[in-house]
């Protein structure tokens, strides 16, 4: 019997073989015209949970099942998502076929070129299908990069209801005062970037990047060094000075409020039993001002790997497109308590009642989506909840925010040319003001843009200096005006349809300056 | 000192002063008694914690208190029946002993060499592979991901790979064992060649059964170094769980998704990882003090 397999399955490998010899397939997702049938050994990486390699495999058997002719053998291992990246960057070539990760690996990605774009015809299932913040997370400088598996990388709180009422959830000091009267821990990762920027947020402060079409940073527009930051600190420190407060999140040991995920849901209904309740982050108040915490929220995605072969790179970008669909991110939702990007299986019912995903519902009304945020963000936000916890006056709070400060402008520092250099950004390529596109100098005091670009009427963009703000250009009126300043003219307005080269024509004293908008041909 | 006291003693209109010396040799005892015990408290609290952490089912995750409500086996059933942990287990065990006996080889041919033969550049040799030991050997990781790579010596083939690594430089490892050569009078192999020994023959006739402690610490220490490799280990394996040894496999489970499910049998992983490593410290416990004092008689 067994040599009778081997026998089998070595024809079946020639026949491979053979169908190598067909017209290569378009590496294009979703693509049924083309003949895919063969046996592809394949690997992936995917939650390192326990179950979910297992589940994976049974979905990878539907998905034969449903595509008579193709075999797949896969090879899946568990790999924490949240730092696939590292591992996929550090080798690409034995790195896995598909493998799934946190958004905010997407950039690094693109950069190593570890990723594969989904064909046409997969892209518009993608937009179709799924809700619009995971869509956005999927892309860089506008392209869609990976398939949305999960919208539910974000934050929320979990409360023990025998001892805090529903109404004190709703409000930071008395959730405090709560826990330190039980003898309870307050658990919340203030040390670590990512949950340090809830406070800030509620303040409204605000912390983006952009990046160019590789994936590099190029400018960061931060106001967490202001009054509006200096109040999140002493936000921080209602919590942070409490004997209650406990900066690891990570587990459950007494913990009375745990701000976490929906990766330790089934922890906290362990942790807390019956007691158990989920709601959104509480608000605090500072000099009588009540700021409601916001938070990140995020997603995890799947990603194919570049292939040599064109064929097995369109069947994996189906069984990418395959794995991400309503029907297996809600097997993943009914096994792990994931939650679906999926619009039609957020609308499912039982999605709907999940307590978890219900509180991680109502923060995401206060939630940023976390785009592409450069490294030394984490490094340095974390430091803010230490800061936070050891001042005891507002000139130490306000170091912490200026070394923070220091650490980024250290990252972003240009070169002069960079400095000089003018650059267009704005709604264009669907990168929403998210990505500077390089414009050459040619003769000296007229830019063009290096590429042309597909602008439909009343799009909008601007021409900036040094990838800031102080010096850019927008609508020509304003542009000859000199009583605007020049970090403050309009958006220039696209007003008819076709393909250009964005030029930007200054005047000698750089003071006010003309854009053309060039046909290509 | 000792004599004083004798002295002391000898003369009974000077008890007193006698019982007074007993008294403060009897405090400082004391006293360091009790920091001996409070530091083999410190020392032995963890393993105690790991062993009691092992055998708690009430909860999988961490806990404030240390006794376990409910003590079972469940932790150790759910680690040899619902992971791969027995196949990462087999595979350090593997490399462990390959490594043991390939290292022994290397390091007993070397050493030899260094206390018994007279050569050109042999000062030099020996100082060389002195320095190139103080070199951390991470300096050489991405080389020998690279290497290994392109001859397929990664993932599911990590344990030849990691033999390979362990075993490569461990020639350089010599001090002790050529320390311990040194102390064999050299006129034993004279006597042996004399009578018409070639110089395999007195190494392994005449030298072999008086090496045995050497030759044991060697084997312990090249059986030790997978049990507790995690960095090099985890490069070479690159996330195939087919090929990893325990502490890559097992740190998986203290990632933030598995940490507050699989805390408890970490621990009890833990406890099975230790249990060859002592088992064999047990047995050669004795050799194990004589290799390293032996070799280090004379250095």
């Amino acid at each position: 019997m067994k040599k009778f397999l081997c026998a089998t399955l070595a024809l079946i490998m020639c026949l491979g073989l053979f169908a190598g010899c067909a017209p290569a397939a378009d590496n294009n997702g979703g693509n049924t015209g083309a003949d895919l049938s063969g046996t592809y050994d394949i690997t992936m990486w995917v939650s390192e949970k326990e179950g979910v390699a297992d589940q994976f495999q049974s979905q990878i058997d539907a998905f034969e099942a449903a595509n008579p002719g193709i075999t797949i053998n896969a090879k899946i291992e568990g790999v924490t998502e949240a730092d696939a990246a590292s591992k996929v960057i550090a080798d690409v070539a034995t790195a896995p076929d598909l493998y799934c990760f946190a958004q905010d690996q997407l950039a690094r990605l693109v950069q190593a070129a570890a990723l594969a774009k989904p064909g046409k015809a997969a892209q518009d299932v993608i937009i179709a299908n799924n809700d619009s913040g995971s869509v956005t997370a999927v892309k860089v400088a506008g392209e869609i990069y990976a398939y949305p598996m999960t919208s539910d990388n974000g934050y929320y709180m979990y409360y023990d209801k025998s001892i805090i009422t529903e109404e004190d959830a709703k409000d930071l000091a008395k959730l405090v005062a709560a826990c330190e009267k039980s003898g309870k821990k307050f658990r919340f990762a203030l040390e670590n970037a990512w949950y340090t920027a809830a406070f800030f947020f509620a303040t409204g402060c605000e912390h983006t990047w952009t990046t160019d079409a590789n994936g590099d940073f190029t400018s960061v527009n931060d106001t967490f060094n202001s009054d509006k930051g200096m109040i999140a600190m002493k936000g921080m420190q209602i919590l942070a000075k409490s004997t209650a407060y406990d900066s690891d999140a990570d587990k459950f040991t007494d913990a009375g409020v745990i701000v976490t995920g929906t990766w330790n849901a089934e922890a906290a209904k362990t942790h807390f039993g019956n007691n158990l309740a989920a709601t959104k982050l509480p608000s605090f108040t500072v000099d009588g001002k009540t700021y409601q915490l916001g938070s990140y929220s995020g997603y995890k995605m799947m990603g194919v790997k570049p292939q040599t072969d064109a064929k097995r790179g369109a069947v994996l970008q189906l069984l990418a497109q395959f794995l991400t669909n309503e029907e297996n991110q809600l097997a993943r939702f009914n096994s792990f308590g994931w939650g679906p990007s999926n619009v039609k299986a957020q609308a499912n019912e039982a999605v709907k009642a999940n307590e978890s995903l219900a509180a991680l519902a109502a923060q995401n009304a206060f939630a940023v989506p976390q785009g592409q945020i450069a490294g030394v963000f984490w490094d340095n936000a974390k430091l803010l909840g230490a800061v936070a916890k050891a001042a005891t006056s507002d000139a130490e709070l306000q170091k912490g925010l200026d070394d923070y400060t220091k650490a980024l402008d250290a990252f972003t520092s240009l070169t002069p040319a960079q400095r000089a250099a003018f650059t267009v950004i704005g709604g264009i390529k669907d990168t929403g003001w998210g990505t500077d596109f390089e414009m050459k100098e040619d003769p000296k005091g007229t830019w063009t843009s290096v590429e042309a670009f597909d602008l439909t009427a009343g799009t909008e963009f601007k021409v900036r200096q040094g990838m800031g703000w102080k010096v850019a250009f927008g609508d020509n009126t304003a542009n000859a005006d000199t009583s605007i300043p020049l970090s403050d003219k309009p958006n220039y307005k696209v007003e008819a349809a076709g393909k250009y080269y964005i030029q930007l024509v200054v005047a000698e004293d750089g003071q006010t300056a003309v854009i053309n908008l060039v046909a290509a041909n | 000192m000792a004599k004083k006291i004798a002295n002391e003693n000898a003369n009974p209109a000077r008890t007193k002063r006698s019982m007074g010396v007993k008294v403060g040799r009897r405090i400082s005892n004391t006293f360091v008694y009790i920091v001996l015990i409070l530091m083999t408290v410190i020392w032995l609290f963890p393993f105690f914690g790991i062993v009691l952490e092992s055998f708690r089912v009430e909860t999988p995750q961490q806990v404030s208190y240390l006794w376990p409500k409910e003590f079972g086996w469940d932790n150790y059933y759910k680690l040899f029946n619902e992971t791969d942990f027995m196949r990462w287990f087999i595979n350090t065990g593997f490399m462990g002993i390959c490594t043991a006996f390939l290292q022994v080889f290397f390091i007993l041919s070397v050493s030899y060499t260094l206390s018994r033969m007279r050569f050109k550049g042999r000062k030099f040799l020996m100082n060389f592979m002195l320095i190139l030991g103080m070199f951390p050997g991470f300096l050489t990781m991405i080389l020998i991901y690279k290497v290994f790579a392109e001859a397929g010596l990664t993932m599911e083939m990590a344990p030849v790979g990691l033999i390979i690594v362990y075993c490569a430089s461990s020639g350089m490892g010599y001090y002790v064992s050529k320390g311990f050569f040194d102390t064999i009078p050299k006129s034993l192999d004279e006597a042996a060649r004399v009578d018409g020994a070639t110089r395999f023959q007195v190494f392994y006739k005449v030298i072999m059964p008086m090496a045995k402690p050497i030759v044991i610490y060697t084997i312990l220490m090249g059986f030790m170094a997978p049990w507790g490799d995690f960095m090099t280990a985890s490069y070479i394996i690159h996330e195939n769980s087919e090929g990893m040894n325990v502490a890559v496999g097992m740190y998986e489970w203290l990632s933030k998704t598995n940490l507050n499910t699989h805390y408890t049998m970490f621990c009890a992983g833990g406890v099975v990882v230790a249990v060859p490593v002592t088992a064999l410290f047990l047995m050669l416990q004795k050799y194990y003090v004589e290799g390293v004092t032996g070799g280090a008689v004379k250095g």
